[in-house]
C-alpha cells in the first residue's frame, strides 16, 4: 500500500509545477474569445498567485523563473520579461501573505488586483523601455480587468482541487 | 477575532522564509531584460527560442485540439442560425465577383499580349506553403502566431504569411516543424507598402492596436490620402513580393494615417506562408554584352 502513497505525494508536488506550465501553454492556445476580441486572461499570474498566498511552498521562485523563461521563449519576444513580472507579483504577495490570510474572499481578490495591476504596469514599462517608444497603456489595462475578473472562478478550482486533494489549508488550522 | 485571524497571522509572520532566493532570481530577470535591449537576437537566443517551438509544437497541437473542436462546433450552430443572411450576402458577393472575373480575365489577355510583343522577362512566380494556426501569443504587447509549419516544408525567415483576405505578416523565427509570424499589428512590425494611385512608398507600422499606421521614409504626397485608398506591399528590401494586398487608408487623425487590414489578425486560422525569392542571379555575361552593344550602338 505504500506505492500508491508515494506515487499521489510525488503527484502531489509536481502538480502546482504542472499546473503552472498548463496554464502558460493555454495563453498559447488560440482561444479566441468572443472572436478574439477579448484577451486570454493572464491564467499564469492566477496561479502564481494563489500558490504564492496559500502554499507558497508547493510552488518555488525557481520554478516561476522557468515557466516564465519558458513564455518569453514560446512568445519569442526578448527574455527576461515575463520571470521579472511573476518574480515580482511573488515578492509582492509573499510579502503581504500575513496580512491576506484569513481575510475575507474579497479583500483577497482586492489584493490580487492590486498586485495584478503593479504587474501590468511593470511589463508596460519593460516592453516601452524595449519597443524604444511608449506603448499604449490599455491593452494592459484591458488584459488586467479579464484577469481580475476570472480570478474567482481561478479560485474556485484551486479550494476544489486541494479540498479533492485532502490539503488542509495552513490559515484554516 | 478570530475572523480577523490575528492570532493566526502572528505565527505565520513568525514562520515566513528569507526571500533571497526570489530577489536574485528577480535581479537575473531585470538583467536578461536589459541584457535583451542589445542582444534579442543573439544567435543563441533564436536558437533556443527555434528549439522551443518546435519541441512544444506537438503539445500545442494537441493542448489546442478540443479548443479547435468546439469553436467549430460553435461555428456551426452559429452559420445555422444566420444561414438566410449569409445566402443573401454570398450571393451579392457572387454577383460582384463575376463581374470582376471578366474584368479579370480581359486584363489576363491584354496583359499576355503585352508582354508577348515586348518579350518580358517576368519572375518567378511565388509557391505557398499551407499551415495551420496552432498558437498565438495571449500577452498584450507581442503580437505573433506560431505555425505548424517549418523550415523542413520550405518555411524560411522573411516570408510573408496571408490568409485568404491580405498580408497577415512576417515568419521571424522558424523551427524545424514550427515557425513564428510577428503580424503586421505588433509594435515592432515594419512592412514596406505602395499606397495605390499616390506613388507613394512607405512603411506599414504596427501599434499594438488593430490598426497599424502609415510612416512615410520619403516624402509625403502633395495630394491627401482620402480614406479607401488601397495599400499594397511595395517589395522595397527584397523580402516580400510586391502587390500582395495588406488593407486601405481608414482615415487621418492628427496627421496619422491608419490602415484597415484586409486580414483577419484575430482568428485566422489556414495561412498560407509566400515562398518567394527575389531574382538576384543576374547573368552578367548578357548584361555586359547588352553595355557594349548601347555604347558601341
Amino acid at each position: 500500500m505504500a506505492e500508491p502513497t508515494r506515487a499521489r505525494s510525488v503527484l502531489a508536488s509536481v502538480l502546482p509545477a504542472l499546473a503552472l506550465v498548463l496554464a502558460v501553454l493555454l495563453l498559447l492556445v488560440p482561444l479566441r474569445l468572443f472572436q478574439g476580441y477579448v484577451p486570454t486572461p493572464l491564467l499564469p499570474f492566477i496561479v502564481i498567485f494563489l500558490y504564492a498566498l496559500y502554499d507558497p511552498d508547493a510552488l518555488p521562485a525557481p520554478v516561476i523563473f522557468a515557466a516564465g523563461l519558458l513564455q518569453d521563449l514560446l512568445y519569442g519576444g526578448p527574455l527576461g520579461v515575463w520571470p521579472s513580472v511573476y518574480l515580482l507579483s511573488l515578492y509582492l504577495v509573499t510579502g503581504q501573505r500575513t496580512y491576506f490570510l484569513g481575510r475575507a474572499r474579497d479583500v483577497v481578490w482586492l489584493g490580487f488586483g492590486v498586485v495584478l495591476l503593479v504587474a501590468m504596469l511593470l511589463l508596460w514599462a519593460e516592453m516601452s523601455i524595449l519597443s524604444g517608444g511608449w506603448l499604449p497603456l490599455w491593452p494592459a489595462v484591458y488584459q488586467f480587468v479579464i484577469t481580475g475578473a476570472l480570478y474567482p472562478v481561478g479560485a474556485y478550482l484551486f479550494f476544489y482541487l486541494r479540498a479533492r486533494q485532502g490539503v488542509r489549508e495552513e490559515w484554516q488550522v | 477575532m478570530d475572523m480577523v485571524g490575528q492570532t493566526r497571522r502572528d505565527g505565520l509572520s513568525r514562520r515566513e522564509a528569507p526571500r533571497y532566493g526570489t530577489i536574485f532570481l528577480l535581479a537575473v530577470s531585470f538583467f536578461m531584460v536589459v541584457f535583451s535591449l542589445y542582444g534579442a537576437q543573439a544567435s543563441v537566443f533564436e536558437k533556443a527560442r527555434e528549439s522551443v517551438i518546435d519541441t512544444f509544437e506537438p503539445v500545442l497541437t494537441v493542448v489546442g485540439a478540443p479548443v479547435r473542436w468546439t469553436q467549430r462546433r460553435v461555428g456551426d450552430v452559429q452559420d445555422y442560425f444566420r444561414l438566410a443572411a449569409e445566402n443573401e450576402r454570398l450571393r451579392q458577393e457572387n454577383a460582384e465577383l463575376r463581374s470582376w472575373m471578366h474584368e479579370a480575365l480581359n486584363l489576363r489577355e491584354q496583359l499576355a499580349y503585352y508582354e508577348t510583343i515586348l518579350d518580358t522577362k517576368l519572375p518567378e512566380p511565388a509557391a505557398y506553403v499551407d499551415a495551420r494556426v496552432i498558437g498565438e501569443n495571449g500577452g498584450p504587447y507581442q503580437q505573433a502566431l506560431i505555425l505548424s509549419a517549418g523550415g523542413g516544408d520550405g518555411v524560411r525567415n522573411g516570408s510573408a504569411v496571408i490568409d485568404e483576405s491580405g498580408l497577415l505578416g512576417h515568419v521571424v523565427t522558424t523551427g524545424a516543424k514550427a515557425s513564428r509570424v510577428l503580424l503586421v499589428t505588433d509594435f515592432n512590425a515594419r512592412t514596406p507598402v505602395y499606397i495605390e494611385g499616390f506613388g507613394a512608398e512607405a512603411l506599414l507600422a504596427g501599434r499594438s492596436t488593430g490598426r497599424p499606421v502609415i510612416e512615410f521614409f520619403a516624402e509625403r504626397p502633395q495630394d491627401a490620402i482620402p480614406p479607401g485608398a488601397r495599400v499594397v506591399t511595395s517589395g522595397a528590401g527584397g523580402l516580400l513580393p510586391r502587390g500582395i494586398p495588406v488593407g486601405q487608408v481608414a482615415g487621418t487623425s492628427g496627421g496619422t494615417i491608419t490602415v484597415d487590414l484586409y486580414a483577419d489578425t484575430r482568428s485566422s486560422d489556414l495561412v498560407r506562408i509566400v515562398d518567394y525569392a527575389f531574382p538576384q542571379d543576374v547573368d552578367e555575361d548578357s548584361g555586359a554584352a547588352e553595355q557594349r552593344t548601347s555604347l558601341d550602338g
